[in-house]
C-alpha cells in the first residue's frame, strides 16, 4: 500500500542515467510518505499495543469518571502498532489498516497517565486537549514499554511549546467550529475563514448535492473519531469522502488527506514571511504569474474581483519563492484558483507544496518531466487496459496527449465543469495520483465507441469535450428502467473509474514509471542540451563538438544540478570549478606537488584569478557561457593572443603594465602551469621531437650499418622500416632534459625580466646572469637540477625583492621574454592549448596519458613519422656517403636541410600564425631567438650553451634599440 | 474546382505572449479578444480555406509559449509539414527565441517542413513607430537566410493574417481528386470552430483573453 515514491525523494538516484532506478526508499520514507507526514517525522521507537478510542460522549454517557471500566469494554478495541515520531503518534491496526489509522499530533495530548492494567504490561491513558481519552495498551515485554513510556515522556515535554499555537490553530479549522457550536453550544461562533465560496458561492447547487445532511455525517464522524491534528481514520471517513465532501469542509479534508494540515501547523506564520520577505521583488515567475492572473477559472465570479485575483496572486508568488527550483508553471493558476475556492491563502499553498512535492513532482518542473513521464505511463495503461482502442489511436496516428495532458497539469480543473472537477479532487487526495489514471482511463473507456468513428484528433477532441460538458445527463437517457436512467453520467464515471480501474495501484504507475524514466530523462536531456548549446555565445576557437564537451563535463561537475528535472543553481561556484578545470586541463590535474602548501597557494591563486577574469558579472559564480567564453580564450591558436591573456590576467589594474609583485606572481603562474612538463608527467612537442628523433637515429643507424653489410644501397620505402617493438626508451633521461628545460625556462624567463624591466639598474643585474650550465654540461643531472633550482631561488630572492629598484613590464616586453624562450614560447604556442582538453567527452576523459611510457607507445603507433625520419637519415647518409666522395662540404648543408624539414614537421600553425610569425621576426629583438630557431630543438640547448656570452650580449644591445 | 481537400499539419511556436493563440483565433473565427486562457500544452484547431480552387483543410497545432513547455514541443511539430514561427515585433527577447525555434526545427523536423517567420503586433506601431523594436529588415534578413516565408501580421486587425496562411498552403503540393482520403470530410466537427482543450470544462460566458 506504499505510496508512490516521490520524485524528490528519489531524485539523487535518479540522477545518474546508468544508475538503478529502483529508488530505494528507506522504511522513514516509506512512513512519511504513506501517512504524508513532514519531513523530519522519523519513526523514533514502535511498538504493539491495543487501542480504544473513549470520547467525550462516551464518557458523558457514563457519568462523570473518566475511565469506567465499563466504558473500556464497550469501546472498540484495535490491535495494532504504535509509532513515535518527533511530533506524532501514529497508531493502525495490524490486521486491516484501513479499518484503523490514528494520526495524533503529540501537541493534542493534554495529560497522559498510566492505567492499572492486569491483562497488558504497561496502559496508557492519553487524555487530549477536547477531553476525548485513548488508552494505549501495551503487548510485549515490560521493558520495551518502558522504554516506549520514557521515549514518549521525552517528546511530550518537547512538544511543550508547540502546544502554545494550537488554540489558534484550532479557530483555523472548520471541524473544531463544528464541534464547538453544535456540543459546546457555542452559538455565536463565527466559521473560520475558508475559501473564496464563502464568500463567492461555491460551484454547484447545494440542495441537490444535500449539503446539511453530509455536513451532518461529518460532524458525527468527527465527534466520534477526532477531527485534523487528533483524527482517526476508519472504512466511514473514506465512504464519506467518496459521496462527496461538502463545501464547506472541502478545504480542510483536502488539507486532511494531503497532510498539507501537518505542515502548515507546523509552520505558522511562514507562508506570511514569504509574502513579506519577498515583496515586490522581481522575478521572472512573478512576471509569468501576472500575466496568468486573470486567465486562471475566469467564469468564477471571484475572480473577477481584484479580491480573488490577489489570494491567487498571493499564493502563487509564495510559492515561487518558497520553491524556485518550480518557481510557477501555467495551469498551476488554474489548479490554485480550485483550492482557493475552498481554502484559506495558507491552506491552499501548503496544500499547494504536497501537491508538488508528493501528488504529481515534477508535473510543474522547469523540464516538467513528471508531466511526460506520466503521459507515458498513462499511454502504457491505455495499451494494456484497452487494446482496441490504443490500437485505432496509434493507427490514426491521434496524439492521445494533447487531451490527455490538460488532465493531468490542470487535474481536470480546465476539463470538466468545476463541481465535478472538486469531487474527482476529493478522491484524488484521499488516494493519490492513481485516480487521475483511473479516471483518464474511465474516461476513455466510456467514450469508445465514439473514440473509435473519429479519425484525426479534432474530432477525438470533440467527443471528450463533448462528453464533459453532458457529465450532470443521464448516461443511459434511453432506458426503460427509471433508476437506470437517473444514474448522471459522472456517477457513470466514478464507477467505471473507481471500480473498474481500481486495478491501477501505486505499485503499476510505480514500474511503469522507472520502465519509461530512461527514456523520457534522455529525451530531456538532450532536447536542454540542444536548448542550451544555441544560447551559447559565439566561439572563435572551440568547434560545436567541443561546446557539446564542455557542456558535458560542465554539468558532471555540477552535482546539485539535475538536467532532466531542471532543479538546482546550474552556477558554478569556484571549488566546482577546480574540480572542473582538473578534468580538462593537464595543469590542473591533481598532482604529487598539491600535498605542499605553497604549489598549493599557487594553484588556487592563478585559477582565482581565472575564476574572477571569467565571472563576467561579478557574481562570484560562473555560468555556462562565462566558461565556454573563458574556455575559448584560453585556446586560441594564435601565439601573441594566448601571450596578450596570460598578461592580461595579472595586469590587475589593466594599466598594460606589470608591476614587481604582479611580475613575481606571474612567474609563479607560469611555474604552476608549466609544472606538468616539469615534473615529467607530460611530455610536450620538444621533447617528443627528441625521443623520435633518437629512436628514427637509432634505427637508421642499423639500417645503414645493415646496408653498408650488404653493400645495397637502394631507397628505402617506409613499408620497409620496421619499427622496433619492446624498445625501452631511457625514460629518466628525456624526463630530466625536459625538466632541466623548464627549469631553465623559468629562470631566464624571471632574470630577463628584471632584466628587460624599466628603470633598471643593469649592471647589478648582469651579475645574476649566470649561464655557466655550459660549464657542467656534463656531470651529472641530479647535481645540475640541484644547482638551477638553488639559482632560481636566489635570482628570485634578490632581484626580484629588491624594492629600492621599482620595475615595471609592459606587454611588448613580456612577449619579448616569453618569445626568446623556445619552451615557453612553444607553451604558448601549443603545449599550453594542447593541455586543454575540450575535445575530450566525459567518458574518455579519464587516463589521457601524455606521460613517457604512454608517449612512446604513442610514437610506434604513430610510426610513420619516426618512419619518415629514419627514411630522411638514411637517405641523407646514402647521399652524403655517395656525394662526400665527390664533394664533402655538401654534407653540412644537407643536414641543415633535413632539420629545418623537421622544425617543419612540429610547426602546424596555419598559415595566418605564420604570418603573425613573420611579423613578429621583423621585430629586432626576436632576432636573438631566430639564431636558435632553425636549429634542431634539442641539440638547441647545446647551442645556447655553447654561446652563453654572445647571447647575452645581444639581448642587451637589442633591448636598448 | 478540385473537390479534393488536402490536410496541412501546422504548428505554431514562439515565445509566450507573442500572440499564437490570437493568429489562430483569428485566422479561424476572425476574432479577437485581450484576455484569454492560456494554453496548457496544446491547442488544436482546423480551418479551411480555399487556395487555387483547391480546398486546404490546416491543421492547427498551437503551443503554449512558457519556456518550460518547450520540452513538450516536438510531440507537436512532428510529422507537421508547416510552421509558424511567432515573434512579437515589440519584443527583441521573442526574436531571440524565434532564432531557436528555426534552429530547432531545422535540426529536428521533417527536412521539407514550409516554415514561415510572423512579426505580429505590428498593430502597436500604428500610433508609435518607437515599439518597433525588430526591424522590418532583420525578420527579412533572417527569413531569407533560413529560406522562410516572412510576414509581419496583427491578429489585432488581422493584417496579413489569412494571407500568411494561404501563402504557406500555396507552397504545399495540393492533392489531387484521386488523393482524396474518405475520412478527411470532417463531418464530426465544424471547421471553423475552436477546439480548445484548455477551456473544454469553462467555455460557457467566458471572457477569455490570451497573452501568450
Amino acid at each position: 500500500m506504499s505510496f508512490f515514491a516521490s520524485l524528490r525523494e528519489k531524485a539523487p538516484f535518479l540522477d545518474r542515467i546508468s544508475e538503478t532506478f529502483t529508488p530505494v526508499l528507506t522504511r522513514d520514507e516509506k512512513f512519511k510518505l504513506e501517512y504524508k507526514l513532514p519531513k523530519g517525522e522519523n519513526i523514533l521507537d514502535d511498538i504493539n499495543a491495543d487501542l480504544s478510542f473513549l470520547h467525550p460522549s462516551t464518557r458523558s454517557r457514563n457519568g462523570k469518571s473518566p475511565v469506567s471500566p465499563k466504558a473500556q469494554q464497550m469501546a472498540v478495541v484495535f490491535s495494532g502498532k504504535v509509532y513515535l515520531t518527533p511530533h506524532f503518534i501514529l497508531f493502525k491496526d495490524i490486521f486491516d489498516q484501513s479499518s484503523c489509522v490514528l494520526i495524533l499530533n503529540i501537541s493534542t495530548i493534554k495529560r497522559v497517565e498510566r492505567s492499572p492494567s492486569a491483562s497488558y504490561s504497561c496502559a496508557l491513558l492519553v487524555t487530549l486537549y477536547s477531553g476525548t481519552q485513548i488508552l494505549f495498551q501495551f503487548i510485549g515485554l515490560k521493558y520495551r514499554s518502558e522504554q516506549f513510556c520514557e521515549l514518549l515522556k521525552a517528546k511530550l515535554r518537547e512538544n511543550i511549546p508547540n502546544a502554545k499555537t494550537l488554540p489558534k490553530f484550532l479557530d483555523t479549522c472548520y471541524s473544531e467550529f463544528l464541534i464547538r457550536k453544535n456540543i459546546l453550544g457555542l452559538k455565536d461562533t463565527q466559521p473560520p475563514r475558508a475559501g473564496l465560496g464563502q464568500q463567492f458561492k461555491y460551484p454547484g447547487n447545494p440542495v441537490l448535492a444535500r449539503e446539511k445532511a453530509k455536513l451532518r455525517l461529518w460532524f458525527e464522524y468527527f465527534r466520534e473519531n477526532g477531527r485534523h491534528l487528533s483524527l482517526m481514520k476508519n472504512p466511514t471517513f473514506h465512504k464519506l469522502i467518496r459521496v462527496g465532501v461538502p463545501n464547506r469542509l472541502r478545504g480542510e479534508i483536502w488539507e486532511l488527506c494531503s497532510g498539507s494540515i501537518y505542515l502548515r501547523y507546523a509552520n505558522p506564520g511562514e507562508y506570511e514571511k514569504l509574502l513579506i520577505d519577498n515583496k515586490g521583488k522581481p522575478s521572472q515567475a512573478v512576471d509569468e504569474i501576472e500575466k496568468d492572473l486573470k486567465r486562471s477559472l475566469p467564469e468564477y465570479s471571484a475572480y473577477q474581483t481584484e479580491n480573488g485575483i490577489q489570494r491567487l496572486r498571493n499564493v502563487l508568488t509564495a510559492y515561487s519563492w518558497k520553491n524556485p527550483d518550480v518557481g510557477y508553471c501555467q495551469a498551476m493558476n488554474i489548479v490554485v484558483a480550485g483550492l482557493l475556492i475552498f481554502m484559506s491563502e495558507e491552506q491552499a499553498f501548503w496544500c499547494l507544496n504536497n501537491l508538488c512535492d508528493i501528488y504529481i513532482p515534477g508535473y510543474y518542473s522547469k523540464t516538467m518531466y513528471g508531466t511526460l513521464l506520466d503521459q507515458k505511463v498513462f499511454e502504457a495503461f491505455v495499451d494494456e487496459k484497452l487494446p482496441v482502442l490504443w490500437e485505432y489511436i496509434v493507427k490514426h496516428d491521434i496524439q492521445l496527449s494533447i487531451i490527455s495532458l490538460p488532465w493531468f497539469l490542470s487535474l481536470f480543473f480546465t476539463s470538466m465543469p468545476l463541481e465535478y472537477a472538486v469531487r474527482i479532487m476529493d478522491i484524488f487526495f484521499m488516494n493519490g495520483p492513481k485516480s487521475l489514471f483511473q479516471v483518464a482511463l474511465a474516461v476513455l473507456k466510456i467514450n469508445s465507441d465514439d473514440i473509435l468513428q473519429a479519425d484525426d484528433d479534432g474530432m477525438f477532441i470533440a467527443i471528450i469535450k463533448n462528453y464533459f460538458q453532458t457529465l450532470d445527463q443521464s448516461a443511459h437517457p434511453d432506458s426503460p428502467d427509471m433508476k437506470y436512467r437517473q444514474i448522471t453520467k459522472f456517477q457513470e464515471l466514478l464507477v467505471t473509474a473507481f471500480k473498474e480501474f481500481n486495478v491501477i495501484t501505486e505499485q503499476m504507475i510505480y514500474q511503469e514509471r522507472s520502465r519509461h524514466e530512461k527514456t523520457i530523462f534522455q529525451n530531456i536531456e538532450t532536447f536542454v542540451k540542444r536548448t542550451q548549446l544555441r544560447h551559447m555565445p559565439r566561439t572563435f576557437h572551440l568547434t560545436d563538438d567541443n561546446l557539446s564537451n564542455i557542456y558535458d563535463i560542465y554539468y558532471n561537475s555540477i552535482e546539485s544540478h539535475k538536467i532532466s528535472m531542471g532543479t538546482g543553481s546550474s552556477n558554478m561556484n569556484f571549488d566546482i570549478f577546480v574540480q572542473f578545470l582538473s578534468k580538462i586541463c593537464d595543469w590542473c590535474k591533481p598532482c604529487e606537488r598539491d600535498s605542499d602548501p605553497a604549489f598549493r597557494k599557487q594553484k588556487s591563486g592563478f585559477l582565482r584569478r581565472l575564476f574572477d577574469d571569467w565571472d563576467t558579472a561579478s557574481i562570484g559564480e560562473l555560468t555556462l557561457n562565462d566558461v565556454v567564453s573563458g574556455l575559448d580564450k584560453l585556446v586560441t591558436p594564435d601565439l601573441l593572443e594566448s601571450i596578450n591573456y596570460f598578461f592580461s590576467l595579472y595586469d590587475s589594474d589593466n594599466d598594460g603594465e606589470l608591476h614587481r609583485e604582479e611580475v613575481l606572481q606571474l612567474s609563479e603562474g607560469l611555474l604552476l602551469l608549466t609544472e606538468p612538463w616539469k615534473s615529467g608527467r607530460y611530455v610536450d612537442l620538444l621533447t617528443k621531437k627528441s625521443i623520435e628523433d633518437d629512436i628514427a637515429e637509432n634505427i637508421a643507424k642499423e639500417k645503414i650499418i645493415e646496408e653498408t653489410n650488404n653493400g645495397d644501397s637502394a631507397d628505402i620505402s617506409m613499408e620497409q622500416i620496421e619499427l622496433p617493438t619492446g624498445v625501452t626508451v631511457d625514460e629518466e633521461k628525456y624526463r630530466a632534459e625536459q625538466a632541466e628545460r623548464y627549469l631553465k625556462a623559468a629562470s631566464n624567463f624571471l632574470q630577463r625580466s628584471f632584466e628587460y624591466a624599466q628603470s633598471l639598474d643593469i649592471a647589478e643585474e648582469v651579475d645574476l646572469i649566470d649561464l655557466s650550465d655550459s660549464d657542467d654540461g656534463e656531470t651529472n643531472q641530479e647535481d645540475k637540477l640541484q644547482k638551477k633550482k638553488k639559482k632560481y631561488e636566489s635570482i628570485k630572492a634578490n632581484a626580484a625583492l629588491d624594492p629600492t629598484h621599482p620595475k615595471v613590464i609592459d606587454l611588448a616586453t613580456f612577449r619579448m621574454i616569453i618569445l626568446a624562450d623556445e619552451t615557453y614560447e612553444l607553451f604558448f604556442a601549443k603545449t599550453f592549448r594542447l593541455s586543454i582538453h575540450v575535445d575530450e567527452s566525459v567518458q574518455s576523459d579519464n587516463n589521457k596519458n601524455n606521460a613517457l611510457r604512454g608517449m612512446f607507445d604513442g610514437i610506434l603507433a604513430d610510426g610513420r613519422r619516426v618512419a619518415e625520419q629514419v627514411r630522411r637519415r638514411v637517405d641523407s647518409v646514402a647521399t652524403r656517403n655517395s656525394m662526400s666522395s665527390v664533394d664533402s662540404q655538401t654534407g653540412g648543408s644537407l643536414q641543415a636541410t633535413v632539420n629545418t624539414d623537421k622544425y617543419d614537421d612540429m610547426d602546424d600553425f596555419t598559415s595566418d600564425q605564420q604570418l603573425e610569425h613573420e611579423e613578429l621576426l621583423n621585430n629586432p629583438w626576436v632576432d636573438v631567438d631566430d639564431a636558435v630557431d632553425g636549429k634542431e630543438p634539442v641539440r638547441q640547448e647545446r647551442a645556447i650553451q655553447a654561446l652563453p656570452p654572445q647571447l647575452a650580449d645581444h639581448d642587451l644591445i637589442e633591448f636598448e634599440a | 474546382m478540385n473537390s479534393a481537400v488536402t490536410s496541412i499539419k501546422l504548428v505554431l511556436l514562439g515565445e509566450a505572449a507573442v500572440g499564437k493563440s490570437s493568429i489562430v483565433l483569428r485566422f479561424v473565427s476572425n476574432d479577437f479578444s485581450e484576455n484569454k486562457e492560456p494554453t496548457i500544452g496544446a491547442a488544436f484547431l482546423t480551418q479551411r480555406v480555399n487556395i487555387n480552387d483547391n480546398t486546404v483543410k490546416f491543421e492547427i497545432w498551437d503551443t503554449a509559449g512558457q519556456e518550460r513547455f518547450a520540452s513538450l514541443a516536438p510531440m507537436y511539430y512532428r510529422n507537421a509539414q508547416a510552421a509558424l514561427i511567432v515573434y512579437d515585433v515589440t519584443k527583441p527577447q521573442s526574436f531571440i527565441k524565434a532564432r531557436h525555434w528555426i534552429k530547432e526545427l531545422h535540426e529536428q523536423a521533417n527536412k521539407d517542413m514550409i516554415i514561415a517567420l510572423v512579426g505580429n503586433k505590428v498593430d502597436v506601431l500604428e500610433n508609435n513607430e518607437d515599439e518597433r523594436k525588430v526591424a522590418r529588415e532583420e525578420g527579412e534578413k533572417l527569413a531569407e537566410e533560413e529560406g522562410l516565408l516572412f510576414f509581419e501580421t496583427s491578429a489585432k486587425t488581422g493584417l496579413n493574417v489569412t494571407e500568411t496562411f494561404v501563402a504557406i498552403g500555396e507552397k504545399i503540393p495540393l492533392k489531387t481528386a484521386g488523393d482524396q482520403e474518405t475520412d478527411s470530410n470532417g463531418v464530426a466537427i465544424s471547421d471553423e470552430q475552436r477546439i480548445d482543450l484548455a477551456n473544454s470544462g469553462n467555455a460557457a460566458g467566458q471572457t477569455a483573453g490570451c497573452s501568450c
